[in-house]
């Protein structure tokens, strides 16, 4: 009891244990999960990454002008929702090209506004990947 | 002439209510009389999301979802249930990662329980303590992991991520850190007055009664009752990493607080002696094949049993999964505590419980 009182007291001169968030940043460790980030000239276009995806949130769709990589023979184009994203790494361990291809970064995703339409712009393109 | 009883709901949104649940309450007087219980708010769908929307091998990351602080639990055991049925034999190694976690977890959410028990007595400052402590539980899972929460970690065939001896050397300390000052807390659990007053001899279930109601997890453990899933199931080496049962006899409040204390300290030891004997080898051991056939796996989540069964028919979907939670199968258990005690020990009844609702509800 003694203890806990003198405990109470002492604590009263100590700094605070909590950060002043956003003012000072949070350290982030190397090997946090962030961003996943995707190298277009390195990527064979197996499409491992977008079945392996738990929520969906890797879609290669067709596009008018795809990229010059020859390995792209169907016109695809990458496309990645940081928002649905779960950053659990299911994709990256599928890719057989780790690192080049496909990797995790320690980046957090930006604030998503109402501008961003971030939902709508994704069901438009899970639209086109049905219909192909 | 009948007595005069009057209903008094607690939730489904109250104050001391972390989640929502509804619990009414028959009182006479201060003293309870029945209660009903109503625990379906935040019923997300789960099971069945399970069977249509996701892949065998995607439902890992779904079932952590049911729960913040056991989801390690949640994936763990889903996994164990698809490995039995492909076959899949894990490394060593992954195994005692997956204890290390599993532990890590324990420790983390004992700790929340307990800081919740305190402040629903009205100790606001050994809440903050508590909280600030757990902190440092917090960093090395996010070290070992990647995140704080949600980790992740568990895969079919073994674990994500290896151990480095760095992290491996700041998981030592820290838990040394831990095991420190949860020896503290067991001073100011056993000898403070205002804890005292609220906890000792309130709530309390007797060993019959723990039989009876089938009681499991600390709970059960608080009145005696020798039941421990990590004793009775062998897809993990509990007993060789030093998993000892603690059990109590009291029964009440403070009984299920000293269980959880000692049993963070038992978790404690399992992870040091986890992370100074680790063995050499994969983490990661590729499966084969689709999921056929009936499993039903237990596990000791920080609340007590929990057990998923899983059918699958050979294709990608699976049949069924259910998954059945631990506070689920307190819930007799806890109304029948209830009864005879004042209104006014609802709040710290029922954080000494622990109960995790949107696990229940899934
Ligand atoms: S990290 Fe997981 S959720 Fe995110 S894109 Fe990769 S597989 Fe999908
Ligand atoms: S798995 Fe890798 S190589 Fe294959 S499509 Fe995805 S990023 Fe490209």
């Amino acid at each position: 009891m003694i203890q806990s009182l003198i405990k109470a007291f002492t604590n009263l001169f100590k700094k605070p244990q909590t950060i002043d968030y956003p003012l000072t940043p949070i350290a982030k460790d190397k090997e946090y999960r962030g961003l996943i980030e995707y190298g277009e000239e390195s990527c064979i276009y197996c499409l491992k990454c977008e079945k392996a995806c738990p929520p969906g949130a890797i879609l290669f769709v067709k596009t008018e002008n795809p990229s010059a990589n020859e390995k792209n023979k169907k016109a695809l184009e990458y496309n990645y929702n940081p928002y649905l994203c779960i950053y659990c790494g299911e994709c990256v361990r599928a890719c057989p090209k780790p690192e080049e291809a496909l990797w995790q970064s320690n980046k957090k995703p930006s604030v998503a506004t109402k501008e961003d339409k971030v939902n709508d712009n994704w069901f438009v393109l899970e639209r086109l990947k049905k219909e192909s | 002439m009948s007595k005069k009883t009057i209903n008094i709901p607690i939730g489904s949104q109250h104050i001391a209510l972390l989640e929502p649940v509804r619990f009414k309450f028959e009182c006479e007087n201060e003293k309870i009389i029945t209660v009903d219980s109503d625990v379906g708010f935040v019923h997300r769908g789960i099971e069945r999301a399970c069977t249509t929307k996701f892949k065998f091998d995607g439902i890992g990351y779904v079932v952590a979802r049911v729960c913040g602080l056991c989801a390690i639990t949640h994936s763990l055991s889903y996994t164990v249930a698809i490995e039995k049925l492909l076959g899949t034999e894990i490394s060593v190694k992954a195994k005692y990662l997956r204890i290390l976690l599993l532990e890590l977890d324990r420790i983390h959410s004992h700790m929340l329980c307990l800081s919740h028990t305190c402040e629903s007595a009205g100790f606001e400052a050994m809440f903050m303590r508590i909280m600030g402590d757990r902190e440092l539980v917090m960093e090395i899972q996010e070290l070992l992991t990647g995140n704080r929460i949600q980790f992740d970690y568990i895969s079919i065939g073994g674990v994500n991520r290896d151990l480095s001896s760095e992290i491996a050397q700041k998981i030592r300390q820290n838990l040394y850190e831990v095991k420190q000052r949860a020896l503290g807390y067991r001073e100011e659990f056993t000898n403070n007055w205002s804890l005292s007053l609220k906890f000792k001899g309130i709530g309390a279930l007797s060993l019959d009664d723990a039989y009876r109601f089938n009681a499991i997890g600390p709970l059960a453990r608080a009145s005696g009752l020798h039941v421990d899933v990590r004793n009775e199931i062998n897809y993990l080496p509990f007993s060789e990493v030093g998993f000892v049962m603690q059990t109590h006899k009291a029964g009440d409040i403070n009984a299920r607080n000293l269980i959880r204390l000692d049993e963070i300290q038992n978790s404690i030891k399992m992870c040091e002696n986890i992370v100074n004997g680790l063995p050499e080898g994969d983490i990661f051991t590729k499966p084969k094949g689709k999921p056929n056939g009936e499993a039903l796996v237990r596990f000791e989540a920080p609340r007590g049993e929990l057990m998923y069964y899983v059918k699958g028919n050979a294709t990608a979907m699976l049949e069924r999964v259910r998954i059945k939670t631990p506070t689920f199968s307190s819930i007799p258990a806890f109304s029948h505590i209830f009864v005879g005690e004042d209104y006014a020990d609802v709040p710290a009844i029922l954080a000494s419980f622990d109960p995790c609702l949107s696990c229940t509800a899934k």
